[in-house]
């Protein structure tokens, strides 16, 4: 698969804060797949997806991005093929909700008609087309990740970099921009906590844990009740997209 | 916050800026009649000789340096206000008043006449804030990572308060002649400029703010956060460095040519931000004319209330500042 991989990770090294981080971790995505990215807390996933959005630097390690390493591109032509759905608080005072969106296109080159027009159908999905005039500071938390999501839908990207895309939204708004995202055929790297949404969404998942990468392949074939007691310290397992609970929670986790 | 609801604004700041400046040529300590005023302006050679020099050689370069630094420091404050994504950021918050302030106060108080007329107590106070700014930026450095805004502002803290400690150290033992003398630098002035303090401001006002309206765009993505920045493809730590060194331009040049002029930076940029959004396009030209406006106003003023006293602009900037100053504590107070 790796030759004809879309995104490719081999032996990826980052340090964040003088201490290690993510261990050598290699994956693959082929083009139009949509891979899952998960593991507990600190087990170095989007620490994997800074990376890839530019906000860390690996310390070794390569990444390819349609067949040309990651240092071969401009910053600005890195992010003319990649958008991301990062975890972040920025400084939305006096910014209306179209502003957030717009700002994310401003270096698309598109015509100012096409921009206004790829605004509309994003707002419009992400719920907001009546609200767009509101200052963006006074939304919801939820609310302000369905902003940025209709950003990155406005730009949509041949790579969707999603840090914890159904964070503070609801079941609706998880299933119809995430249903909406799938509908495209980008190729996604998504971090998720909710195995059944991963499940549901995904074609491939990577299991990491404590910086490494511990499993890849399909959901049923990764997620199974021996890994899920092994990373995640619970008694469950998959059944479907449906991630069932099976006994009691161990606390014995370090 | 669409752009059509605030077309008016354009026209109206402008005309105010006119008005303003208009003012501030035709009024101060020497009374000039209506129609002097109109012959002086045009060059008319009937005009009292005596009045037009006052208004070509004191009144006129004065108002538009003032124009010119309220102009800046505007901008300075709105660039800060972004890159440190800090909504009570202002352009001497790296030190640079601290800095400025040191090196004047040891220049008038110690230095010989003779090094005060070669260099002038506007250079050293340039110089005196170039140091202050490469201190707090040295401070905050950390190799291989992103210059993280409170460490900035940590960094000018500690400058600040080091610079201050010393000030006040110069004055405790400078005589009471050179004290007083100092004070009044302190507390900023506009008096006594000429046309041979404009051009490099001009030119430095007119570099930043060409280069920020540029970079506009990439001053908008860094409300949205530095990692949702970088995702955009931002180089966000070399760019915010630059943003840094122009503020730091404009503020060092401002503090020379007029001392300390504060609250303009902190309070207008909010002004034009309430008026017409946090797009840069938008706001950094109309910040700029707004603190333009209000400098000219504030000198004009200074000049005339207590004439032919002069009051220092600080008092009365200070004044003017504190009102919008609780209102908007209170609305970032609200969103915060």
């Amino acid at each position: 698969m790796s030759s004809e991989a879309f995104l490719g990770i081999r032996d990826l090294h980052v340090e964040a804060g003088g201490l290690p981080r993510v261990h050598g971790v290699s994956l693959d995505v082929g083009e139009g797949r949509f891979h899952g990215l998960l593991g507990p807390n600190g087990a170095g996933k989007t620490t994997v997806l800074r990376v890839l959005y530019r906000a860390a630097r690996a310390k070794s390690g390569t990444i390819t991005l349609a067949g040309r390493p990651m240092r071969d591109w401009t910053p600005r032509g890195w992010a003319g093929v990649t958008g991301a759905l990062v975890q972040e608080s920025g400084l939305l005072s006096g910014l209306s909700v179209r502003d957030v969106v717009e700002i994310g296109l401003a270096r698309t080159g598109l015509s100012e008609g096409d921009t206004a027009k790829r605004i509309d159908e994003a707002l419009d999905l992400a719920g907001l087309a009546d609200r767009q005039d509101q200052d963006a500071s006074t939304l919801s938390g939820g609310e302000q990740q369905r902003t940025h999501m209709a950003q990155l839908l406005a730009r949509d990207p041949a790579l969707y970099i999603l840090d914890e895309p159904t964070n503070h939204l609801d079941l609706h708004y998880q299933l119809v921009l995430l249903d909406e995202v799938r509908r495209r055929g980008r190729t996604v790297l998504a971090t998720f906590h909710d195995l059944s949404m991963a499940a549901r969404y995904c074609d491939t998942v990577t299991v990491m844990s404590r910086g490494r990468s511990v499993a890849t392949g399909t959901p049923a074939d990764t997620l199974t009740p021996d890994l899920l007691r092994e990373v995640y310290s619970v008694e469950g397992q998959l059944e479907g997209t449906l991630f069932r609970l099976e006994g009691p929670v161990r606390c014995d986790r370090l | 916050m669409t752009s059509a609801r605030h077309t008016w604004l354009w026209p109206v700041s402008l005309a105010l800026l006119g008005a303003a400046m208009l003012a501030g040529v035709f009024w101060g300590t020497a009374a000039i009649g209506w129609a002097d005023r109109w012959a002086i302006l045009t060059g008319d050679p009937a005009a009292p000789r005596s009045l037009s020099l006052i208004v070509w050689q004191w009144r006129l370069p004065r108002v538009l340096a003032v124009a010119l630094i309220g102009a800046g420091l505007s901008l300075a404050g709105a660039l800060m206000q972004t890159a440190l994504r800090n909504p009570l950021a202002d352009p001497y918050l790296m030190g640079l008043s601290s800095g400025a302030s040191a090196a004047a106060v040891a220049m008038i108080i110690w230095a010989p006449a003779w090094i005060v007329a070669a260099l002038g107590v506007p250079f050293a106070a340039f110089l005196g804030a170039c140091a202050a700014f490469s201190i707090t930026l040295g401070l905050s450095v950390r190799p291989g990572r992103m210059l993280s805004p409170l460490v900035v502002i940590l960094a000018g803290v500690a400058v600040s308060l080091m610079f201050q400690s010393l000030t006040a150290f110069f004055l405790y033992i400078g005589d009471p002649q050179a004290t007083r003398a100092a004070l009044g630098w302190l507390m900023g002035t506009a008096a006594g400029t000429g046309w041979g303090d404009l051009p490099v401001p001009l030119a430095a006002t007119v570099v930043v703010a060409a280069g920020a309206l540029w970079r506009a765009g990439d001053l908008d993505m860094l409300l949205l956060g530095d990692e949702r920045a970088a995702a955009l493809g931002l180089r966000v730590a070399p760019f915010r460095l630059a943003i840094f060194a122009g503020a730091a331009l404009l503020t060092g040049l401002s503090v020379a040519v007029a001392g300390i002029v504060g609250f303009v930076g902190l309070i207008v940029p909010h002004m034009a931000r309430l008026l017409i959004g946090a797009r840069h396009r938008r706001l950094l030209p109309l910040a700029m004319l707004l603190g333009a406006v209000v400098l000219v106003c504030v000198d004009l003023l200074c000049r005339t209330l207590l004439a032919p006293e002069e009051l220092p602009l600080g008092v009365l900037l200070a004044l003017f500042a504190a009102p919008p100053f609780i209102f908007i504590l209170r609305r970032v107070r609200d969103v915060l």
